[in-house]
């Protein structure tokens, strides 16, 4: 791997960087079906989306090492307020919750709500996580950086300063890159290179105390209206078929094409 | 209902996931118009039934990967009902900042699709399956190989756009692969050995299965006692970590149950081992009862294959 | 955590009757982010640490950087956390090991809060912050080889000598006494008992670690010998005579060991749980068969009574309406609950339980420690017995 970066300097004074997390049931959490639908009054814990964690220990790197303001930014409902003192008890200042029923909202929407909130906080540049761990989809660091016209560098691991722009270590079509883009830019996260830190006591109650900026659509002046998708229902994933059993090396290749076609894990 | 499908490339070649984004789409749409990006595999793709149309999109902005930049020279052509890309990273990121430009929403990463559209996909990684309608225009990106490839042979018209756009990204080097491999809790597939495989030497197989294929290689505590060689890091099982990969291979472990905490969670379980009689075949999904030393080079071969 | 949930399964704690609900967010938040530290840097390395019986530095730098130490004292850079606070994160150490909760305890409860409560304003500018970080360890010295249960007639004795005062005797079983910058050292001037803070450095003390111990094996536990040790005139914490401080430092201590010894019950019901899920014997996992869900059924009713006591013991000494007796019988209750629980969740494992696999074992030798620590379990069934009867049955004296 080649040297880490150079974190110096990375912040004209007075910018801000603005992280874009989503509050999901802990990874680890039991999600369980009733009525056809998740149950989400079941769910035990609620966290920051892993990515997310990433981004928001990158963004906390560039501000230590510059002078700039963080400001955090969740889209959710009213729980989601959670996820934002916990950015602020690892170090966010500025916490937005621009609160709605993300359920009901397609990503025209919630994109145009992210990105509203980020203009109004005037960043220049953007961190989230590659992908939700509850929809594992992907598009709200693209869709968000269109709507901002800015440039957009996914897969990241690492980023850093390149003058007025960014140098960022990347997983590209062509493998592992270092590349350099300007500003304004969003990155998405990938797993990245630093540990994430822990909180601690100090940062938890000086959280408490931070204010939360709770935003309606209309305080953005947004004009959201309907919701292009309809959620017809939740099932749990296809039962396994029993164990089957092979004898013999030549049972391999018929394994091998099992894996792909039916499991499709492969 | 018009489809615009963006192919993905493999290498400069054709992604083969391509003729299953054009099968899912014909079945469902009237006329199929392929964008090739970068114009790679466009006669390829020219020969995929279900195709009308193939456009190649050309120009020195594709020599490096800028997704804002090639959404900026796909999107006034990607102009269907439905927009369609492969779930793969630029598969997604280019299909969500279409739909951004278009202001239509997107879904990623279905595993079914239906007129509607209804689209089918995992979600919470795979621990439930979401169903939505969703109106049209809108963009979506497909699961490799949750949908049947189109088959047959076709024969559409290639015309080529030129685009001139200005580039922002560049490479400043290229990241050496990193030396230290996948550990075994990260990866999403995990090949491990036990004490059936006989000398810690023989682990070469298993870490050349491993590179083919993207994995990493774990060991049972029985190995990781056994042999020095072995490090504990490998180890799988109770008191080594706790995995949940895809796809967990087990060769010549027999899945004692310190092993199997370690591991049972896994989505899918092969196991190969000599013993007809080894408790892991009772949490196989697919198990194959053949001593290592035959079925390891046989497992490498198919591997191979099928990455080719 | 990463591409598609793979991770290690981290610990969910028992919360039968919901004592979460009655949780500040503040509380819940300290209380994940020690049990996420326990899953990330104790569960790894535990079982090596304690076949080599040590307790890793890591650790000690970690807990400081956590800003748990001395949880509930104000001031002085402590944390000014409740009481309850404090009670939840001893639950979550001890759940990875009772040796790191003692380490917390003793440095909390038995080193910060003397110096805090009878120390002078200059010692506690000199030592509190700095042991709040854990760059400074501390161990507590009332114990000695011929008196345990009653400290009272110890013979470890203080002379005052014009500038300084000189301290001869010997104390056993100290946590953290090897590793400790200081040490509250309770001894007798004039046939008195008075505090006095001892440093490693000074003239004529020394720190032996104890070997050989089948319990608490990564932990520092040592003896503190004292060979005409001297130490300046300012070190004797002024405000405390007697048993009284030796006393309402153990209170506290024993408090924070109230909810611990759940969090190791916590750990062996979990264990055992899932292994009777797993386990397959005639053909059906022993969770099926009713002997073995009557032993998880106990552990699960014992933990949630103990927790409920605890719970509510944090609150009284939140708002000050505690007594010392109420203290003995969380203390009690919940650590020989939890060993027997222990003792169970080992049975239920059955030969796969002896080995270092699985936890259970050594949360099993810890909590012998435990019982007798702080307090023998016999010694607070007779605070108990004083309290109701009004006569006390430690002594054959009146």
């Amino acid at each position: 791997m080649s040297a880490n970066l150079d974190r110096g300097n990375c912040f004209r004074r007075g910018m801000t960087v603005a992280v874009l997390i989503k509050q999901v049931p802990d990874t680890t959490a039991k999600i369980g079906i009733s009525g056809g639908f998740v149950d989400e009054s079941a769910v035990s814990k609620w966290s920051i989306s892993p990515y997310d964690e990433y981004a928001l220990e990158a963004a906390l790197q560039m501000k230590e090492a510059g002078r700039g303001d963080l400001v955090a930014i969740t889209c959710g409902p009213s729980r989601a307020s959670k996820a934002l003192t916990e950015a602020a008890a690892v170090g966010a200042d500025t916490l937005i919750h621009i609160e709605v029923d993300l359920e009901n909202l397609d990503s025209v929407q919630t994109q145009s709500l992210l990105a509203a909130a980020v203009k109004r906080a005037g960043s220049e540049v953007v961190l989230c996580g590659k992908q939700a761990a509850d929809t594992n989809g992907g598009s709200t660091g693209p869709g968000v950086a269109r709507l901002l016209g800015s440039n957009f560098v996914g897969m990241v691991s690492e980023i850093s300063s390149d003058g007025e722009g960014y140098l960022a270590d990347r997983m590209g079509p062509n493998g592992g890159e270092r590349v350099s883009v300007p500003s304004p830019c969003l990155f998405a996260f990938d797993k990245g290179t630093s540990e994430l830190r822990r909180p601690n006591v100090r940062g938890i109650m000086m959280a408490k105390k931070k204010q939360i900026e709770v935003l309606s659509p209309s305080d953005l002046e947004v004009e959201i209206g309907d919701s292009q998708v309809k959620l017809r229902g939740h099932s749990s994933p296809p039962q396994k078929a029993p164990g089957q059993k092979f004898e013999g090396a030549d049972s391999v290749a018929e394994v091998v094409a099992k894996l792909r076609e039916e499991a499709n894990v492969i | 209902m018009e489809i615009t499908v963006i192919a993905e490339g493999n290498d400069g070649d054709l992604h083969p996931v391509t003729s299953q984004l054009v099968g899912a789409s014909s079945r469902i749409g009237d006329s199929v118009t392929v964008l090739c990006p970068g114009g790679w595999g466009s006669a390829e793709a020219a020969s995929i039934p279900g195709v009308s149309k193939v456009i190649s999109i050309e120009g020195a902005c594709f020599d490096t990967y800028d997704c804002r930049v090639w959404s900026k020279a796909i999107s006034p052509l990607a102009n269907g009902d439905l927009v369609v890309a492969a779930a793969s990273p630029t598969g997604r990121e280019i299909c969500a900042t279409i739909a951004a430009t278009r202001s239509i929403p997107v879904l990623q990463d279905l595993t079914g699709l239906e007129e509607g559209i209804v689209a089918t996909r995992p979600i919470f990684s795979g621990k439930a399956v979401e169903e939505c309608s969703i109106a049209l225009p809108c963009a979506i990106s497909l699961r490799a190989n949750a949908f049947e490839a189109s088959q047959g042979e076709g024969m559409a018209e290639i015309s080529t756009v030129n685009v001139d756009s200005d580039v922002s990204i560049s490479v400043r080097e290229a990241l050496a692969k990193a030396n230290e491999r996948l550990d075994v809790s990260e990866a999403n597939i995990v090949i491990s050995g036990g004490r059936g495989m006989g000398d810690p030497g023989n682990f070469s197989h298993l870490y050349e299965i491993a590179d083919e294929i993207g994995a990493a290689v774990g060991a049972s505590r029985a190995a990781v006692d056994t042999w020095e060689e072995i490090p504990h890091s490998m180890q799988v099982g109770q008191t080594g970590k706790t995995v949940a990969p895809s796809l967990y291979i087990a060769v010549g472990i027999s899945g004692a149950i310190q092993h199997l905490a370690g591991m049972r969670t896994s989505k899918y379980i092969v196991a190969i081992n000599k013993d007809p009689d080894a408790p892991i075949f009772g949490v196989s999904d697919y198990g194959i009862v053949a001593t290592w030393e035959e079925a390891l080079p046989v497992l490498k071969e198919e591997l191979c294959r099928l990455s080719n | 955590m990463y591409a598609d949930g793979l991770n290690n399964m981290p610990y969910e704690g028992l919360d039968f009757y919901d004592i979460d609900a009655l949780l500040t967010e503040e509380e819940l938040m300290i209380r994940d982010m020690v049990r996420d530290w326990v899953d990330e840097s104790v569960i790894p390395r535990i079982e090596d640490s304690c076949r080599e019986g040590v307790f890793p530095d890591e650790w000690r730098k970690e807990i400081g950087e956590m800003g748990i130490l001395g949880a509930p004292l104000k001031g002085y850079g402590c944390p000014g956390l409740s009481y309850v606070a404090y009670g939840l994160i001893c639950q979550e150490l001890e759940r990875g090991d009772s040796g790191v909760r003692s380490f917390a305890s003793v440095q909390g409860s038995l080193a910060m809060y003397p110096i805090w409560d009878f120390g002078t304003e200059e010692q506690k500018e000199k030592y509190l912050p700095r042991m709040a970080t854990g760059e400074l360890v501390g161990c507590f010295g009332l114990t000695e080889p011929d008196y345990g249960s009653n400290p009272g007639d110890m013979i470890t004795r203080a002379e005052d000598k014009g500038g300084n005062y000189v301290i001869n005797g010997a104390k056993m079983w100290i946590t953290n006494g090897s590793i400790a910058d200081l040490a509250v050292v309770w001894a007798k001037l004039d046939g008195e008992i008075r505090g006095f803070i001892v440093e490693k450095d000074d003239p004529g003390f020394s720190a032996p670690e104890m070997k050989g111990k089948h319990s608490l094996k990564a932990s520092v536990t040592s003896e503190l010998v004292f060979q005409d040790c001297i130490i300046p005139k300012d070190r004797m914490l002024p405000d405390v005579k007697g048993l009284r401080g030796p006393f309402s430092c153990l209170n506290n201590a024993r408090y924070g060991i109230s909810w611990g010894a759940l969090g190791a019950a916590q750990s062996c019901f979990n264990s055992a749980k899932e292994y009777a899920l797993s386990r397959i014997q005639f053909g059906h996992p022993i969770a099926s068969f009713q002997l073995v869900q009557n032993k998880l059924s106990w552990m699960l009713r014992e933990i949630t009574k103990g927790q409920l006591l605890a719970y509510h013991l944090g609150k009284k000494k939140d708002d000050g309406t505690w007594i010392p007796e109420q203290i003995s019988l969380a203390k009690m209750n919940n650590v020989d609950v939890s060993l027997e629980i222990a003792r169970m969740a080992r049975d239920i494992h059955g030969a796969n339980g002896i080995l270092d696999e699985y936890p259970v074992m050594r949360h099993m030798a810890n909590l012998e420690s435990v019982k007798t620590y702080e307090g023998t379990h016999d010694i607070h069934n007779l605070i108990i017995g004083r309290y109701i009867t009004g006569i006390q049955s430690f002594t054959r004296e009146p």
